[in-house]
């Protein structure tokens, strides 16, 4: 059977279809692109399934798995449309939305604006405080839950039109009960009704993190199971009857039903899917440290990846929107800077590069479409680095003069440089921003980037890869076979995946016999919940590979650390392993240990993944000897980052096989990307077809 | 920026580089703490300093830090333990007289040699929660600089790399959270440890000369940009006043504040010639480790708001050096050794909402109405099962006064201040207390306006042993002003009482120091509520109605305030509104 990944990214829709030797075609895969639908998604994502079938010539029922990667909850959280939001919450702390953690965004600012109060998720009227109250540190119950209120408050919902409840009550991860016998009252009172309580949404210490997760998941959960329920009978429909899997933000795959349940797990659907990407390329040649760098119109995505191993963020550190969002994520950091980035001077004569950018409307000057100033698309084209008459192949049709015009103007003549250093210092601004971004990634974590290969992809990314590694001290660049796709294709890449947790407090070095005994018993509960889900979507306990890390602090701080728990056998060893693991990860994240400080468990987490078939890239056939003359193009002046010119050959990617050395300076041209490789660098084509970009000597 | 001798592309590479070394400082320094003043209300700063003391960089942690280091170091240049700096010195120094923001703010500092020559320092501020003064925690109403506790004045944690084993159990032995006060002090030393590595890389990298002609031309950068901003506010003298309830020991005595701006080209004096005498209490305000802070802080957000900025300037000693700072001596802004300063907050954040008050006339479009401009600061402490104390220091929130284009932000922290609040769930995990209620205020309505003033939070805790509770705040009695018709806030107020007797309330004065509790006793903390900005009869009925369904304004209060009449469903009487705005002067 077939399989589809589609990945909607702000402007253009990926697609990439794997067929099998059973299906009609063969073996292969077809790559497409449709501009994205932004108003519904799954219109871009359903015309490009069913092309993409008709281009390779396969029939749609031939098509057995769609993987997806989607923006639609993300962009529900930027663009505030989400759900109405009724909310249960104790008495007394009506608020705990309102005040968040009372931290200003801004140190120094009078007329700052606060998200979280002005665009609350839940408004204040629709907060409705409970008379019940759990105490800490065991969970008794100090006043019972009033139950009267809690239907005179399905009333009130009722009456302003309310689908979406949460419940949130103070110490919950203590003790459900008050939680779970609310919704069911909710439930009773309003069937149709979008309930969830916090402890499901996530079980964890800390109310405010915890009830702003839980208010994120009902703000964009009703809108988020339409769009997926309504894409997946929308398939059907059109004859293709497929499982639709969706890709998460910690870079698991779940099924439709799953995320309609728990949508906060789909924030970081889309940038995800490019991590994965970038690690499956790499992996093809044996590389286990990269540095992916996703460079779009706007944004870059970075992410470090070491032994191959894709981090995933301490969940205290998410935000979406300016909310915390307590989930899984991948760990990487989005910043804006990209293709579109434009470029300007302060009035105190500071040159800048973005964070604004001109997007696609109006988009660099060079588009012709209005817009007078310069971005860093402008700079690669004064610079001979894109060429005009090859933006996608020759279907975006560019003006190079409009580029020279908006920079002379706008930068060169007012720093009073020649419009070629101007154009250069774009270059060298946006690339120190990005770097700056890849070493808070890295270098800021105790990862010395000079192990690492740089991964850049994305259209815009590969023209940037050389002076970014040079910049980080990264070893090369790895430019992916198909960065314009490369995101699609991670989609076909990775596992279901499910992470269950538990919030236990205790003391680990000096741990308790009590304690043991509770915790053995959570870490077989959380190793049956996730199999349990995973049986669900038909896996076989057999199949299923766990994780397990219990995060840790030392008692008395306040951010946990994660520490792994060793497979095998659980006993007091497992114990004292964690402990030995999570003093080694103090160490590397802050230089320092307390090694005589007792270190404190107050979490427990278990991944349970299902693996699936990697996509099947085919290798290259071998150049043998064969030189560069096939896949030559013609040769043009470009500058490179130090400021040389230099005549400089292209060659057409389509044409090289593996083996095949090509000299620097060169530009490796496809459909809708250009490598670089500079003056001194030389580029390898690998096995799979990446370009592995080195300096020469 | 000119282009001098650097670039202006390696400058911005390298202001970039800056910013990071300092934020990395920080974040390695709260999330290694262990007491909750510096791990979740990172009250902290960190950063790096030329050999002229001059801030190359800080972290963007509390305000009430960035700008104080440069003080503390030429406090130590005349205090430093055998005269000399040597590599792998670590200093750590708190002395209120030798420019330190108040002694349970202390500073770890490390020169930074490079082929052998001092070029700077490496360092960091963080508030520990008991230095072993006279009460656990906090201190007000004590009688000298003495009785705060320990006083380090450039002493050396480590000479030349090899820990002075004897500072360390002196340290130990004289707290009463020596374990997290020493745990803290090493997180300190792991975040200026770090600086020191980063920013000889970065020496490396771009070489000594360049680097620091670059960091000249950015401290120039950042000057340009304020003496700009002061260069449009017309020349002149502007004056506001003000006073604070007491000094936590004589009731009865409002102390003035009188703050003198004066407007000269694109310079500023900050005259605080007629506020109050300094007082017999901790109720004084370090000269230079706290008043010139707070007076360069109202500055910079008055004028290069960060909200308004594409970009952030970079934060160094650019945005000081067109400030100049006036306090007579003797007087509460610059007192005298040996008196007490520990309680100094509120006097600053007085100041600088009386800096905004004072300009408004000239800037109506920048400042705001009156904000809460207090603090409250609280200090728990009792005995744990094992006789050993524990100490909880706690920073609640304020409230801002409406502004020109918005609201003034409820329940935030105000001004000065910007930590963040401990979870109660963390708080009832690890110490014997529990929180009762935190929300908004509901007792009493905000300014009113056109832009309505900020409503301050309620806050009650509740102690499960017997011990002690030190609270420093403020405003019970100067209640925050409306701007351009806008109407007043409210005034704070702060209960006791027992959870098991719950009407016997006694009323707290503003500060007090070392009131003795019993088990299941309950501090409720009110603040105070920002000043309306702006005539009310300007904000929308809509908008009000809007408010009374929130809760944020009640029926009464829309009507007496707002001129807004709702019907019993809420809905809005456009009839009546019109009336009763007409008759109240619309």
């Amino acid at each position: 059977m077939a399989r589809i990944g589609v990945d909607v990214g702000g402007t253009n829709t990926d697609i990439i279809l794997e067929t099998f030797s059973i299906d009609s075609v063969g073996a292969g895969t077809h790559r497409h692109k449709v501009p994205s639908t932004t108003q519904d998604q799954s219109i871009g994502v359903l015309q490009g399934v069913l092309e993409v079938c008709d281009k390779a010539g396969i029939q749609r029922s031939e098509v057995g798995t769609i993987v997806h990667g989607t923006t639609v909850a993300t962009n529900i959280s930027i663009e505030q449309n989400g759900s109405e939001i009724g909310m249960l919450t104790t008495r007394g702390f009506r608020d705990i939305l309102h005040i968040g953690r009372h931290k200003r965004p801004h140190n120094f600012s009078l007329h700052f604006d606060v998200p979280w109060q002005c665009k609350p998720l839940v408004k204040r009227r629709h907060r409705i405080p409970i008379s019940e109250r759990v105490l800490p540190p065991t969970g008794e119950v100090e006043v019972p839950l009033a139950e009267d209120e809690v239907r005179q408050a399905a009333q009130t919902f009722k009456k302003a039109g309310i689908q979406s409840v949460i419940i949130g009550f103070l110490f919950s991860f203590l003790n459900k009960q008050h939680e779970m016998r609310a919704k069911a009252i909710i439930q009773e009172e309003m069937p149709e009704a979008y309930v969830c309580c916090s402890c499901e949404v996530v079980d964890a210490m800390r109310e405010y993190e915890r009830f702003s997760t839980t208010a994120m998941n009902a703000y964009v959960g009703p809108k988020t199971s339409l769009y997926l329920t309504n894409l997946e009978s929308q398939l059907k429909e059109n004859g293709i009857d497929a499982d639709l899997r969706i890709m998460q933000s910690n870079g698991g795959l779940a099924t439709v039903d799953s995320c309609c349940e728990k949508p906060v797990n789909i924030l970081m659907s889309g940038p995800a899917s490019g991590v994965i990407g970038g690690h499956f390329f790499a992996d093809l040649d044996g590389e286990r440290n990269i540095i992916t760098v996703d460079i779009g119109g706007t944004s870059a995505d970075i992410s470090t990846l070491t032994e191959g191993d894709i981090k995933i963020m301490n969940p205290r550190d998410s935000y979406v929107g300016g909310h915390p969002v307590m989930v899984p994520m991948i760990d990487l950091i989005t910043i804006g800077a990209g293709g579109g980035s434009i470029a300007y001077v302060d009035e105190a004569g500071g040159f800048q590069v973005g964070p604004r950018s001109a997007g696609s409307m109006p988009g660099p000057a060079c588009y012709n479409r209005g817009g007078q100033e310069p971005t860093v698309t402008d700079a690669n084209i004064l610079l001979g680095r894109l060429d005009a008459d090859q933006m996608l192949g020759g279907d975006l049709k560019v003006d190079a003069q409009l580029s020279q015009n908006a920079i002379k103007n706008k930068i060169a003549d007012p720093l009073g440089l020649s419009v070629e250093d101007a154009a250069l210092g774009i270059i060298r601004i946006v690339n120190n921003n990005m770097a700056l971004a890849i070493r808070s990634n890295s270098v800021a974590r105790g990862v010395d980037p000079r192990e690492f290969m740089l991964m850049p992809f994305g259209g815009a990314g590969p023209v940037h890869g050389p002076a970014l590694a040079e910049e980080v001290n990264a070893k090369g660049v790895i430019a992916p076979p198909a960065p314009g796709i490369t995101s699609a294709a991670g989609l076909l890449t990775t596992n279901l995946q499910y992470e269950v947790t538990r919030s236990h407090l205790c003391e680990l070095t000096s741990i308790s016999n009590q304690n043991f005994e509770t915790v053995m018993g959570l870490m077989h509960d959380l190793d049956e919940e996730a199999i349990q889900k995973l049986a669900k979507d038909g896996v076989a306990p057999a199949n299923v590979k766990l994780t397990r890390f219990a995060e840790c602090r030392y008692h008395g701080q306040g951010f946990e650390l994660r520490a792994e728990i060793p497979d095998g056998d659980r006993n007091r060893e497992s114990i004292r392993r964690v402990v030995e693991n999570f003093h080694r990860q103090h160490k590397t994240d802050y230089g320092y240990s307390y090694d005589d400080a007792e270190v404190e468990l107050v979490t427990l987490r278990v991944v349970g993944e299902s693996k699936s078939t990697d996509l099947a890239w085919k290798p290259l056939a071998s150049a043998e000897g064969n030189g560069l003359d096939e896949a030559f193009m013609y040769a043009r002046e470009t500058v490179f980052d130090d400021g040389s010119i230099h005549s400089t050959p292209r060659y057409d990617r389509s044409k090289f096989l593996c083996g095949h050395e090509i000299p620097g300076p060169a530009l490796v041209m496809q459909h809708d990307s250009t490598s670089l490789v500079p003056p001194g660098w030389k580029a390898l084509v690998s096995n799979h077809g990446n370009l592995v970009i080195t300096k020469s000597s | 920026m000119e282009n001098k001798k650097v670039d202006p592309i390696t400058m911005q590479v390298i202001s970039g580089a800056l910013d990071t070394i300092a934020e990395e400082m920080g974040h390695v320094l709260y999330r290694m703490s262990f007491s909750s003043i510096i791990r979740e209300s990172q009250d902290l700063g960190a950063g790096l300093f030329d050999r002229n003391y001059q801030t190359i960089c800080e972290s963007e942690s509390t305000p009430m830090h960035i700008g104080s280091i440069p003080a503390y170091l030429r406090g130590v240049e005349k205090t430093l333990q055998d005269g000399e700096w040597y590599e792998g010195d670590v200093v750590v120094h708190n002395h209120p007289y030798y420019g330190s923001s108040h002694t349970p703010d202390l500073a770890i500092i490390i020169p930074v040699f490079y082929e052998g020559e001092l070029v700077g320092f490496s360092a960091n501020t963080a508030h520990h929660i008991d230095i072993g003064a006279a009460t656990p925690g906090l201190i007000i109403d004590v009688g000298d600089v003495y009785a705060e506790g320990m006083l380090f004045a450039g002493l050396k944690l480590y000479e030349q790399g090899k820990k002075n084993a004897g500072l360390e159990k002196m340290i130990t032995a004289n707290s009463r959270a020596s374990q997290q006060l020493m745990r803290d002090i090493e997180a300190q030393v792991a975040s200026a440890q770090l600086g020191v590595m980063r920013f000889k890389k970065l020496l490396d990298k771009y070489g000594k000369d360049r680097t620091f002609t670059t960091i000249d031309q950015l401290i120039d950068y950042s000057e340009t940009m304020l003496r700009k901003r002061i260069a449009e506010v017309p020349d002149g003298e502007y004056q506001a006043q003000g006073f604070l309830d007491d000094d936590g020991r004589n009731r009865e005595v409002r102390l003035p504040v009188v703050v003198t701006v004066r407007v000269e080209g694109d310079s500023v004096t900050v005259d605080l010639t007629g506020s109050a005498d300094q007082t017999p209490t901790a109720y004084n305000v370090p000269f230079e480790g706290s008043c010139k802070v707070a007076a360069f802080a109202a500055f910079r957000k008055l004028l290069l708001d960060s909200s308004k900025l594409d970009v952030p300037i970079p934060s160094n000693e650019g945005s000081f050096r067109p400030i100049n700072v006036v306090a007579p001596e003797g007087s509460i802004f610059n007192p005298i050794f040996p008196a007490a300063t520990e309680a100094r907050f509120t006097q600053c954040n007085m100041m600088i909402d009386l800096i905004i008050k004072a300009l408004a006339p000239v800037l109506p479009e920048q400042t705001i109405a009156g904000s809460s401009a207090a603090i409250s600061f609280a200090s728990y402490a009792g005995m744990k099962d094992d006789g050993e104390y524990w100490v909880f220091l706690e920073v609640n929130e304020g409230a801002y006064g409406g502004r020109p284009a918005s609201d003034g932000p409820d329940a935030i922290d105000n001004l000065m201040a910007n930590t963040r609040n401990n979870p109660i769930e963390d708080l009832g995990m690890h110490l014997p207390m529990i929180c009762d209620r935190y929300e908004l205020r509901d007792d009493v309505m905000p300014g009113a306006g056109k832009h309505r003033g900020g409503i301050g939070v309620v806050k009650s805790q509740r102690v499960l042993t017997p011990g002690f509770i030190t609270h420093e705040s403020e405003r019970h009695y100067h209640v925050p002003w409306g701007a351009f018709g806008g109407s007043d806030g409210a005034v704070g107020k702060c209960e006791i009482y027992n959870y098991g007797a719950r009407d016997e309330v006694a009323n707290m004065p503003s500060k007090f120091s070392g009131y003795v509790t019993k088990a299941n006793d309950v501090m409720a903390f009110y603040a105070p509520c920002g000043g309306g900005y702006g005539n009310p009869l300007e904000r929308s009925p809509e908008q009000v109605r809007e408010d009374v369904l929130d809760d944020f304004c009640t029926v009464a209060h829309a009507y007496e305030a707002y001129g807004v009449v709702l019907d019993d469903m809420l809905e809005l009487d456009c009839l009546a509104t019109a009336a009763r705005r007409s008759e109240m002067g619309a």
